[in-house]
């Protein structure tokens, strides 16, 4: 139990390996898939209720987990509640599978549920991410397990939660309108970059996670379940199959998913994906770096940072001329690298059907025609 | 749970999953690990946290064998399980308020017979009544033959009429489930009848 044999160097040249070298005394004794049975049918009890009334929050106990609360606790807890030893799964953190804090979830679950994981989208039963959903469709075999730094859509607008609970409950939404006809005034579209404003079944207003504006529409009528589970607000809610889920916008105002003019992916050369913007202005051009973040080592760059890189990239063409540090490249890191070797491969290459709406640019009339 | 011939992880794990699709999919029949699936549902849900009603002896008996048996009047229990139709009036159970409507009962029956396909089921006029569903979880809309009287479906369908507040269902026979939680709206046809 005491963890004093720890190798006093670890590698660093890969997440896995390194991950591989320390030791792994004492899970023996946990109970299987580390919660105890207790905090796992608080938690399945709460996720039922959730699918019973969607979009609204349910609350549930949040145990202490092995990490901080923010750092994915609650998806964790649900996932847990969910995995059994003959599921596969998948973590994904900003559309990296390889990213420190994807992998040790990867790791937790594996050591205590005995799951099978993988990085393909297609083979996943049960899916934790933190901030995208796949650009490859999902099925109704799935359940996709969300993480959630803020629960309520209203903060942004009322920051007590007793104020906020009054107004789910009778539907009083005024004040999130009011946000958005700001924001029009102000920008001249509604300009929310994650968390975007949604309605869950013509009922409750929900918080999607900070998934991009992209991901959004892929809640609308999708197959697969969604579990949105909180650990530090201790808070699940739920999005089920096949229901409606519509983000806010005016009639003269639509909602609008990330626009990328003229960008392909650096790696894979996709233009109908949600593409991550990358600096890297400081290293001499060549293709020596271009694959950085792609290959595993370690996901420092592309496609984890929250703002997409833009920061880094603005103080640099504020004194630099012109676009020559700067260059996209696919947030989902695990479908781009399937794109590489077959450039064509539509998102729902892996079902009978075609043209599956799947979000933006899945539809041959998003593929003809402009944005909407 | 062993006492109900279940294993405690692996069996409620199981149950859950089945239930998890059964809800998010209202009005599908799944397969759950055990029978009987009142006994594996119960086991899956019930603890000293919730409130329970059951007319089950063996089930009372071995919930509280683990100090997970708290005894409620169905009127103030979490999840109130039935036999067949209930000696009390499901339109009366806990719908939760508007602030956290969570807080409705879930509600058991263990019933004689569920068909995905009632129009196909011409041997089976055992009072097996065709509910029909739309809603969150259903694409169109979706049939399910339940073993209960039409009236008994016909209460839940009111207790479930003032949405998000109400009870939600979970019906059970043999190793079938079916659930059907209050964001359904369901209609109730007439029992089917034997031609």
């Amino acid at each position: 139990m005491t963890e004093t044999d720890r190798p006093e160097t670890t590698p660093t040249d890969a997440v896995d390996s390194a991950l591989e070298s320390l030791s792994d005394d004492g899970l023996e004794g946990y109970n299987y898939a580390y919660l105890d049975e207790h905090t796992k049918r608080e938690v399945r009890r709460s996720i039922l209720k959730a699918i019973a009334v969607p979009g609204h929050q349910v609350p549930y106990a949040s145990r202490p987990m092995p990490l901080a609360r923010g750092w994915g606790t609650g998806g964790i807890q649900a996932s847990l509640s969910i995995l059994g030893p003959e599921d596969t799964f998948k973590v994904i953190d900003q559309g990296a599978d390889e990213s420190v804090n994807a992998a040790n979830i990867r790791r937790l679950a594996t050591e205590t549920a005995g799951v099978e994981t993988t990085t393909d989208t297609t083979d996943a039963d049960v899916i934790q991410t933190r901030h995208r959903i796949p650009e490859e469709v999902v099925t109704d075999d799935q359940i996709l397990v969300l993480q959630v730094p803020i629960t309520d859509a209203l903060r942004t607008v009322d920051s007590s939660d007793a104020a906020n609970r009054r107004r789910h409950a009778h539907k009083n939404y005024g004040k999130m309108w009011v946000h958005l006809y700001e924001n029009v005034v102000e920008w001249g579209e509604i300009n929310i970059a994650a968390r975007y404003p949604t309605m869950v079944a013509g009922r409750y207003l929900m918080d999607p996670s900070p998934i991009p504006r992209w991901d959004v529409p892929k809640l609308d009528d999708a197959d697969a379940l969604f579990v949105f589970a909180a650990g530090r607000e201790a808070r699940i809610y739920a999005v089920p199959p096949h229901t409606a889920v519509e983000p806010l916008a005016f009639e003269d105002r639509s909602f609008q998913v990330e626009r990328f003019p003229d960008q392909a992916c650096d790696v894979c050369g996709s233009t109908d994906t949600y593409l991550t913007e990358v600096d890297d202005a400081s290293e001499s051009a060549g293709s020596t770096g271009s694959r950085g973040g792609i290959d595993g080592s370690g996901g420092s760059r592309g496609g984890i940072d929250d703002d997409g890189g833009s920061d880094a990239a603005e103080t640099e063409t504020g004194s630099d001329a012109g676009d020559d540090g700067r260059r996209y490249v696919c947030n989902d890191t695990s479908f781009c690298h399937k794109r590489r070797s077959n450039p064509d491969l539509p998102r729902d290459h892996h079902l009978d059907r075609d043209d599956v709406d799947w979000g933006p640019g899945t539809t041959a009339a998003d593929r003809g025609g402009e944005s909407t | 749970m062993r006492a109900l011939g279940l294993d405690p992880v692996h069996d409620t794990r199981e149950t859950f999953r089945a239930l998890c699709d059964a809800t998010s999919r209202p009005a599908t029949v799944r397969r759950l690990p055990v029978a009987p699936g009142d006994h594996a549902v119960a086991a899956t849900l019930v603890d000293h946290e919730v409130t329970t009603h059951t007319p089950d002896d063996d089930l009372r008996e071995a919930l509280a064998a683990q100090g997970r048996y708290e005894a409620a009047e169905p009127t103030d229990a979490d999840i109130v399980h039935a036999r067949g139709v209930p000696p009390w009036d499901v339109r009366d159970l806990e719908r939760g308020s508007l602030v956290e409507p969570s807080e409705g009962a879930t509600v058991l029956y263990r019933v004689e017979s569920l068909e995905s396909d009632p129009e196909d089921e011409d041997e089976d006029g055992d009072g097996l009544s065709t509910v029909t569903v739309s809603g969150p979880g259903v694409p169109e809309t979706r049939t399910v033959g339940i073993g209960l009287p039409a009236a008994e479906l016909e209460a839940i369908a009111d207790a479930q009429s003032t949405a998000p507040r109400g009870v939600d269902a979970i019906f059970t026979a043999g190793d079938r489930v079916v659930a059907i939680p209050r964001s359904a709206s369901m209609s109730v046809e007439a029992e089917v009848e034997v031609v």
